[in-house]
């Protein structure tokens, strides 16, 4: 607790100053390459039948979003005298986006990820090493991304007064659900700026996939408030929604407290957390973090899910569309609208998170399409 | 027995308390019922009753294997619940305090789960991932259920949240002398007797120190410093895990352990005075 006080006085001091923020948009901007484009996709427009543009952080150095709420904590983690960083991955873009900050900031990393996960995240391990990360195996409980971030809670307890524990979506104690969601909503800060220049008005609706839910709440953020823009929330739903099949904490988990925050997930009638399941690693946390879960729950944000099949359907798509591999976990905002076409008009005007690049997916996707 | 009355009678005997910690259900509820029968006949004094959970951040490898395997096996709340009348109806008096994470007593609704473990025989409640910041709810609801919500202080905790803790707590305060999880330890580091002490300036209320204590003279150590009394825990799971087929083979080891710890509370306490 006092090591959380510590980060959000911190967070709340720097953040806000100046030279923090020239130094993070010099780094956003010639290390990561943002801003990324807004791009109108013509091909997959016309074949939903409205107006998509693609929000482009397949561009960000690394093939995500993930690199920009981690080169912000890197830098905090400077301002606060700390020597180290430890993370914890599933899809392993926040793992390789850690190590790449902390060796542009010179610190120190480890990384700490599922034994399962490292099987099936094989060339993101491969880059997270070669980086200079050490990457931790964690084989207790399933395997998967909770256990992850258990076990990194628990090596953060030892370890605090000289490592930052950099925190990779909006979920977790606070202040982090806060920190990471500042950082990522440089998003939705740039589709704001470049939808008004390209169409001269607010996007009609936004879809972004999640489970924590840092991409979509960093594209989500500024647009909060204005109460036109509909705000679409993609969750994996796994095979089936059977219990033990699926990730969609929305529609079959229920409010509980689990690392450190009250929101969204997925448990048993006994309060005991349940592993989710779907084939994207990134979309595989059981909760939903707090403030996702509020502005779903609150009727802002619309909750809806993709089956795995659909994804695999829908990233050959984005394939054929638009030559463009999307990670598994972006194909479910994908899928979403190929197989839910009716929910957009045609004058709308949609912005799709396009989140992630699909290498990594590249083994998983082919295997699929060899099998099936 | 109250926890103040135990610690009463203590202070009368002249002993530093033992509290030894124990998830129910690992690897099944016969096992756990004999388990704690055993403790408290050989030395404990306080038992720390856990209810498993399946993300135990706060703990181990070893109760988080203890915890898997009691779930695995089918154990639930209501079952451990079960489990504290199932204690009281052998006829044990000692004070039961009953650790688990949050979500437990919060998917029953807080004010239920703690009436129900009130009404089962339960005193105290520890829930280690709910700082004193997030403890309203425990706090009131404790106080309608009268049970006592127990708190943590870590090497970590500043003299101002020590001060918040000591203002609001009750029953005893939980003392992790190391930064880190539940676990036997090899040595117990100076931390854990500096904190003893510090915590000691604040307040006199009863201290009980726990984490990485698994022997007599780590008991002893604590108790020296300055605390009531010493929980262990993992280390006696560690005993009975080697033969899960035949857990109750290792019977005869837990209560020679618990005996020898319960002998370092003693010597720690007649050290201190």
């Amino acid at each position: 607790m006092p090591i959380l006080i510590q980060l959000e006085e911190a967070f709340e001091k720097h953040y806000p100053k100046p030279e923090f923020q020239e130094k993070l948009n010099m780094l956003l901007q010639d290390y990561a390459g943002r801003p990324t484009p807004l791009y109108n996709a013509k091909n997959f427009s016309k074949l939903i039948g409205c107006k998509v543009y693609l929000k482009r952080e397949d561009l960000v150095c690394g093939g995500s979003h993930k690199l920009n709420n981690a080169l912000g904590q890197a830098l905090l983690t400077k301002e606060m005298g700390k020597t180290r960083m430890i993370t914890e991955t599933a899809a392993g873009q926040h793992g390789l986006a850690t190590a790449m900050a902390g060796n542009v900031c010179g610190l120190e990393t480890e990384v700490f990820m599922g034994v399962k996960d490292i099987k099936r995240q094989a060339s993101n391990v491969k880059r997270i090493k070669l980086l200079g990360a050490k990457v931790t195996p964690v084989d207790i409980g399933m395997g998967v991304l909770k256990d992850a971030v258990s076990d990194t809670l628990r090596k953060w307890t030892a370890c605090s007064t000289t490592t930052h524990y950099l925190m990779g979506s909006t979920v977790g104690p606070h202040p982090y659900p806060e920190i990471v969601a500042s950082f990522q909503s440089v998003i939705g800060k740039e589709i704001k700026e470049q939808i008004l220049k390209k169409e001269g008005k607010l996007p009609d609706t936004i879809v972004a996939c999640g489970s924590g839910g840092s991409n979509a709440l960093g594209a989500f953020r500024p647009f909060i408030n204005k109460k036109d823009v509909r705000l679409i929330f993609v969750e994996g739903g796994g095979e089936s929604l059977e219990a033990d099949n699926s990730a969609a904490a929305f529609k079959i988990g229920k409010p509980g407290v689990l690392h450190g925050s009250i929101m969204q997930v997925l448990q048993d009638e006994n309060g005991q957390i349940k592993p989710s399941r779907t084939r994207a690693a990134g979309l595989n946390y059981p909760g939903r973090g707090p403030e996702i879960s509020n502005l779903v729950n609150s009727g802002r944000a619309k909750a809806v899910f993709a089956f795995d099949n659909l994804v695999f359907e829908a990233a050959k798509v984005m394939c054929r569309t638009e030559g463009l591999i999307p990670a598994l976990e972006t194909a479910h905002a994908i899928a979403y609208m190929i197989n839910n076409k009716e929910e957009f008009d045609k004058s709308e005007v949609v912005i799709l998170n396009y989140s992630g690049r699909g290498d990594k997916d590249l083994e998983s996707i082919m295997r699929y399409f060899n099998e099936s | 027995m109250s926890l103040e009355e135990k610690f009463k009678e203590l202070q009368i005997k002249r002993e530093g308390a033992h509290m030894p910690h124990v998830y129910y259900g690992d690897p099944h509820e016969e096992f756990s019922l004999t388990l704690l029968e055993t403790l408290v006949k050989n030395g404990a004094d306080i038992l720390e009753f856990g209810i498993p959970f399946s993300d135990p951040t706060a703990d181990g490898p070893t109760f988080q294997r203890v915890c898997d395997r009691a779930l695995k096996n089918g154990i639930t709340p209501s079952k451990c619940i079960e489990g504290i009348k199932k204690l009281r109806l052998k006829g044990i008096k000692n004070p039961i305090v009953v650790t688990t994470y949050y979500n437990i007593p919060y998917a029953m609704g807080v004010d239920n789960f703690l009436d129900r473990i009130k009404k089962a025989g339960a005193q105290a409640i520890i829930v280690p991932n709910v700082p004193v910041e997030e403890a309203d709810v425990l706090l009131t609801e404790g106080k309608k259920s009268q049970i006592q919500p127990i708190f943590q202080i870590a090497p970590t905790t500043t003299e101002d949240r020590l001060k918040k803790i000591t203002d609001i707590a009750s029953g005893f305060l939980y003392v992790i002398g190391v930064e880190g999880v539940t676990g036997v330890r090899e040595s117990l580091g100076d931390s854990t007797l500096k904190l003893v002490k510090r915590v000691r300036r604040h307040t006199d209320m009863p201290l009980l120190a726990g984490f990485g204590i698994s022997t007599r003279q780590q008991a002893a150590a604590v108790i020296t410093a300055g605390a009531d009394g010493a929980i262990a825990g993992s280390v006696y799971a560690r005993i009975y895990e080697k033969n899960l087929n035949k857990p109750e083979e290792a019977l005869p080891k837990v209560a020679s352990l618990v005996a020898e710890i319960k002998q370092g509370c003693k010597e720690g306490y007649i050290k201190q005075n």
